[in-house]
């Protein structure tokens, strides 16, 4: 018993990281129909930030809100860059896009900083471990449950409560509908690659504090992970995509907790298949979106 | 106060339109009829933003509008009930309102939110509903109340009718009468012609993307050929 | 038709024939003046070549953006070394290796064919996942899982320590992990046969089908396409290309480890694939030599020999990674079609050839006299809630082949959710639909498009990228060849009944309004329907036009034998056209009758002019 709470405490901080690269993605689909496989990229320019932070001898205190205005700045300077000249464009040309950018920020990383990982420390408290009722849980996975819940309380308040995130869930409804109350497209697609950001940046501090370490391809993991659980959730729903992220931490952790010592190493490969199990019985996801096409 | 000069849109799917001009007066409750597909769509959509025009010009105020992006039309004062409403369904009643009134203070928008809600009591008891709950007819409300929290100069409304019974399209022209009694001013597309006629100054009718009569309300709703141009000729002798 | 189809079809092997030996005498030139560098540069790119080719017959055909193509590379590429490899070496290699594996001997030919059927049958099962989350052209859902499936394969790779010998070292032929493959001839063979299987798929019944739906998904499916069964198929044969690709390689390298075939491989083969364009099996070879060069001028302009001090910056390692990413960047932000689009050599070659004359084409043309008996169509009782918005309400058509019958009312009025209903597009909560008294309900379209409904659409679905004939060759190769059904149908009647003879060969997405819709038009006919089911095909057409419609649609009509149902809202047009007329307003029946009854049933006028 004692250990499967310590196991679902390890899921949810696990999950919760997912959550939110998840709901990074979940909020670009929605206003511009658009998976991002750079999201990740996000994570990788993080990473590069700590460590580069690290060796100018800041101290994690700094380096975190840095990492995150970073991690936000760099969303909108790529939507920027490269988002805005396809927007509206097919699917499949978005898909790639974001696939290219994704190349190409690997590619400059290799190219001017290095192509091998680079170690940062690793703050010293989240090995620590605390007795809550007489179960150990780590301190960093409470850490993460709490910042995370945090965040979304935070990201939730935003989209509920203030105009920018009203207009921005009515642009994700229907974006010709929003244009024409006097939403400004422009503003509400930064706004959503800014909140994106900030969310990818977020993860991406547990992401490296767990890690510890930047490399061109440290985005890839957390990415493809995101952009599953944004899928498992529902693709454009918000809720769902922050559903999925918590249901892949736990599915990831009860298995890896449960996997023969020798089969530890494909927890990854056989999390895939259940996820492409899930799709042949659920293919929209938990929560479908309706969008409606007239025919 | 919008003056449309021979205005022409292609546009995939929709009908285009050829040479189009049409004028509104402040105050005046301008109504456009005409069969399915003659292009009445396309032209408020192209009048808003939506659409680009081939050639011709749109005139607002004076100022010419042409081209602009949608919400900088609806920042200098002209707002659009679209075609099927298109309420945010996602969002509640409460949430539609004050993304109507994206473009103006937050004090003012909260003002006129009470307004709308006074002028929409329905809307009032089903503020935290979400819209894609609502009826036709409430939906319909929430999408005129909407585009009125921008606190536009002229008002499009595109088929506010549309898809409702006979007796929440009578609440639908009760509100167009209580809104020009107000002194709002409105450019109308509606298919009942006959009803609309009754509430509206004045009337363009249009058949495949042009205008081919207009007139007062009073000389339209006793034309006798209405009927004919509005869905083609029914004489049968020289078939 | 069976001697002309086959020259057509051998000059399309021109193409093929030519890149091929312009490839390979290119690449050979180039190697004879420089080492084996060379050498080994120009046996990549050939091998790089079949495995883009076989990504290309997926990709361009069906329009699914795959990232899981180098992970069937990985599995043939493994399969392929794990039975290749000498029992010695894998027993010093992979002594623990499961069922026995370190036993097998195979000779590299067998291996080539074990690695193809483990690979088939894998796709096949990626395949029906595919297929079940709806993959169409541009889907997420279909790309994340092909994701999804390279990141699996790697991580066994990595981890399957007893098979695989995990990622550190990998598997290799032998000690010094030298090349094994000796000569090109394999590779010629196996790139020669990869050009002509891309090309002529492209080409066939069900390439064809596929690229149809890829432009539109619905449209293919409203004459008679079920997608999901040409994805299968594209899918099998590409990934059977990709095999023998992936084998050569790791023959060719004399080794394999999970990174040969990832993210970096991924990256380059989708690179070669998007720059020459996706669409074209001579576009994907192009695209092939083009980022072959890029890539080696990128590496020596990086490499040692090079040395400008002002331009250190760039002149770096990862300058080839650079110039990868921004060619795919590039080429999707200004020209997402690539370099040729789906332009073809042996196509632009034939229009050098002298055409055939109509007449020789019209040969084509079946006797089509053969009365069709009288068949029907009954839709009764249909509702339709839409939320709590009833949409229809008991509403009802009947047709017969012998008629005409319109359906009309104001907007709103539910016309062309009847029309969704009829074709399996909308379900109804209530309702029968039968065709010949056969029920239909519930059908996917695709079948009911079999099943004799055939429609246009009122928002224009062409096949965009397909040209005119070509839209309207692929809804006739869709339909079925039921025996009381005419067996084809004349396509240049057809062309020539809608009066776009001269526009045979332009593409459908250049068409203008009233083309299109004629077009829309003969390609539903081209289905060879029992019923033709048009949505306002005047909609948008100048008086003069909707006129000289009356008489095309009757003329079609009448030409394969099909009964109408025509939704317009123009009364012209339907009295000219109709027999019969139904008025629904609010989703109910309101009048039925002929189209003067109609005309003075004052509850229409009252429906259209509103009563005050």
């Amino acid at each position: 018993m004692n250990e499967l709470i310590q196991q679902i405490v390890d899921g949810l901080g696990r999950g919760g990281i997912y959550a939110l690269i998840a709901l990074g993605i979940a909020v670009i689909f929605g206003v511009m129909h658009l998976v991002n496989f750079a999201h990740g990229e996000l994570i990788t320019v993080s990473a590069y930030s700590a460590y580069g932070l690290f060796q100018a001898g800041w101290n994690w205190w700094f380096i975190v809100p840095a990492v995150i205005l970073i991690a936000g700045m760099t969303s909108v300077v790529i939507e920027f860059l490269a988002f805005r000249w396809v927007r509206g464009a097919p699917d499949f040309t978005m898909l790639m896009t974001s696939f290219g950018i994704h190349f190409v920020v690997q590619a400059l990383f290799v190219m001017y900083v290095s192509a091998n990982f680079r170690q940062f420390p690793r703050p010293d408290w989240i090995f620590n471990t605390v007795k809550i009722a007489g179960i150990s849980f780590e301190v960093f996975d409470i850490a993460v449950i709490f910042f995370t819940l945090l965040t979304l309380i935070g990201t939730f308040w935003i989209l509920q409560k203030t105009m920018f995130g009203i207009s921005l869930r009515a642009a994700a409804e229907d974006f010709d509908a929003a244009r024409l109350m006097g939403v400004r497209s422009d503003r509400i697609i930064r706004g959503a690659f800014a909140l994106s950001g900030v969310l990818a940046g977020v993860a991406a501090v547990f992401w490296l504090m767990r890690s510890g370490q930047a490399g061109p391809t440290a985005g890839l993991t957390p990415m493809l992970k995101g952009v599953l659980a944004a899928l498992i959730g529902g693709l454009g729903s918000l809720g769902g995509a922050v559903l999925g992220g918590v249901a892949l931490g736990l599915v990831e952790v009860m298995l890896i907790s449960r996997l023969p010592e020798g089969l530890v190493g494909l927890t990854d490969g056989i999390v895939f298949l259940l996820i492409a199990f899930l799709f042949v019985f659920r293919p929209q996801g938990f929560i479908s979106v309706r969008r409606a096409e007239r025919v | 106060m919008l003056e449309v000069e021979s205005l022409t849109t292609r546009y995939g799917s929709i009908s285009a339109l050829r040479d189009v001009g049409l004028s509104v007066g402040s105050g005046e409750v301008v109504c456009l009829i005409g069969p399915n597909g003659a292009g009445k769509t396309t032209l408020l959509s192209t009048i808003s933003g939506l659409l680009n025009p081939v050639s011709g010009s749109v005139k607002f105020e004076n100022e010419e509008i042409t081209s602009w992006a949608p919400d900088r039309i609806l920042r200098s004062g002209l707002a659009l009930v679209p075609e099927h409403r298109r309420i945010f369904g996602d969002l509640t009643v409460d949430e539609n309102l004050l993304v109507g009134g994206v473009t103006i203070s937050s004090g003012r928008r909260l003002e006129l939110k009470e307004e709308i809600i006074t002028l929409f009591p329905v809307l009032g008891e089903k503020l935290s509903t979400e819209a894609g709950y609502l009826s036709g007819g409430e939906a319909q409300q929430l999408a005129i109340g909407r585009a009125l929290m921008s606190e536009p100069k002229i008002l499009l409304m595109d088929e506010p009718a549309l898809g409702l019974a006979p007796v929440l399209a009578e609440v639908v022209f009760e509100l167009i009468n209580q809104l020009r009694q107000n002194g709002q001013t409105l450019l109308v597309v509606e298919q009942n012609a006959r009803r609309i006629l009754e509430v509206a100054d004045r009337g363009y009718v249009m058949r495949s993307g042009s205008i081919v009569i207009s007139g007062d309300s009073n000389e339209l709703i006793s034309r006798d050929d209405l009927f004919e141009t509005y869905i083609g000729k029914t004489d049968t002798t020289h078939e | 038709m069976s001697k002309e189809y086959f020259h057509s079809r051998l000059f399309t092997l021109v193409g093929p024939i030519l890149i091929f030996a312009v490839l390979v005498c290119g690449g050979l030139l180039y190697a004879s003046f420089g080492g084996s560098a060379r050498d080994g540069l120009i046996t990549q790119m050939l091998i790089n070549a079949i495995i883009v080719l076989g990504i290309q017959i997926y990709v361009g055909n069906t329009g699914v953006l795959s990232f899981g193509h180098i992970g069937f590379g990985a599995i043939a590429g493994y399969a392929f070394a794990i039975c290749a490899i000498s029992p010695t070496r894998k027993n010093s290699q992979i002594p623990d290796a499961p069922f026995g594996l370190s036993g097998i001997d195979l000779t590299p030919f067998q291996s080539v064919l074990v690695s193809i059927l483990l690979t088939v049958i894998v796709a096949f099962i990626i395949g029906l996942g595919l297929a079940r989350s709806g993959a169409r052209s541009g889907s997420v859902a279909a790309t994340v899982i092909t994701l999804a499936l390279l990141f699996v394969v790697h991580e066994v790779a990595k981890n399957w320590i007893d098979l695989t010998r995990g990622g550190k070292t990998g598997l290799s032929f032998s000690p010094l992990g030298n090349a094994t493959l000796q000569g090109r001839g394999w590779i010629y063979i196996a790139l020669l046969f990869a050009i002509i299987t891309a090309r002529l798929f492209k080409e066939t019944r069900l390439g064809r089908l596929a690229q149809a739906a890829r432009e539109d998904d619905l449209a293919a499916r409203a004459v008679g396409i079920d997608p999901a069964v040409q994805q299968m198929i594209s899918l099998l044969l590409s990934v059977t290309l990709v095999s023998i690709g992936a084998s050569l390689r790791v023959f060719e390298l004399g080794s394999i480890n999970p990174r040969l075939f990832f993210f970096k491989f991924t990256l380059l083969t989708l690179t070669m694939l998007i720059v020459g364009g996706r669409n074209s099996v001579t576009g994907a070879v192009v695209g092939v030599v083009i980022i072959t060069a890029g890539s080696e001028f990128t590496r020596y302009l990086a490499g040692p020999s090079v040395d400008v001090a002002a331009l250190d910056w760039i002149l770096r390692s990862g300058l080839t990674d650079i110039f990868l990413g921004a060619s795919m960047l590039g080429f999707m932000i200004f020209k997402p079609a690539g370099l040729l689009g789906d332009w073809e050599l042996d196509k632009w070659l034939k229009k050098f050839l002298p055409e055939k004359t109509n007449a020789e084409a019209v040969k084509d043309r079946v006797e089509n006299n053969q009365e069709r008996s009288h068949q029907s169509l009954n839709v009764e009782g249909v509702v339709v809630d839409f939320g709590g918005f009833r949409a229809l309400d008991r509403a009802e058509i009947r047709a017969g082949t012998d008629e005409v019958v319109g359906l009309i009312g104001p907007n709103g009025a539910g016309k062309t959710t009847l029309l969704n209903v009829i074709t399996g597009v909308v379900d109804c909560s209530e309702g029968y639909l039968k065709i010949n008294g056969k029920s239909i309900e519930g059908l996917q379209p695709h079948m009911i498009a079999r099943a004799g409904l055939v429609r246009t659409f009122q928002n224009l679905r062409l096949f965009h990228l397909l040209s005119v004939r070509e839209n309207i060759e692929v809804a006739r190769l869709a339909s079925p060849d039921a025996n009381n059904r005419l067996e084809t149908v004349a396509i240049e009647e057809l062309l020539h009944i809608t009066g776009l003879d001269e526009l045979r060969n332009r593409r459908a997405g250049e068409l203008d309004y009233g083309n299109a819709r004629r077009l829309e038009l003969a390609r539903a006919a081209a289905a060879n329907p029992v019923f033709l089911l048009l949505d306002e095909p005047t909609s948008g057409m100048s008086d003069h036009e909707s006129e000289a419609m009356i008489h095309q649609v009757r003329s079609v009509a009448s030409l394969i034998g099909a009964g109408v149902v025509v939704i317009d809202h123009d009364l012209n047009f339907i009295t000219g056209i109709c027999d019969r007329v139904y008025v629904l307003d609010q989703g109910r029946l309101i009048s039925t009758g002929s189209p003067e009854e109609i005309s003075l049933d004052e509850k229409v006028r009252a429906a259209y002019l509103g009563s005050s």
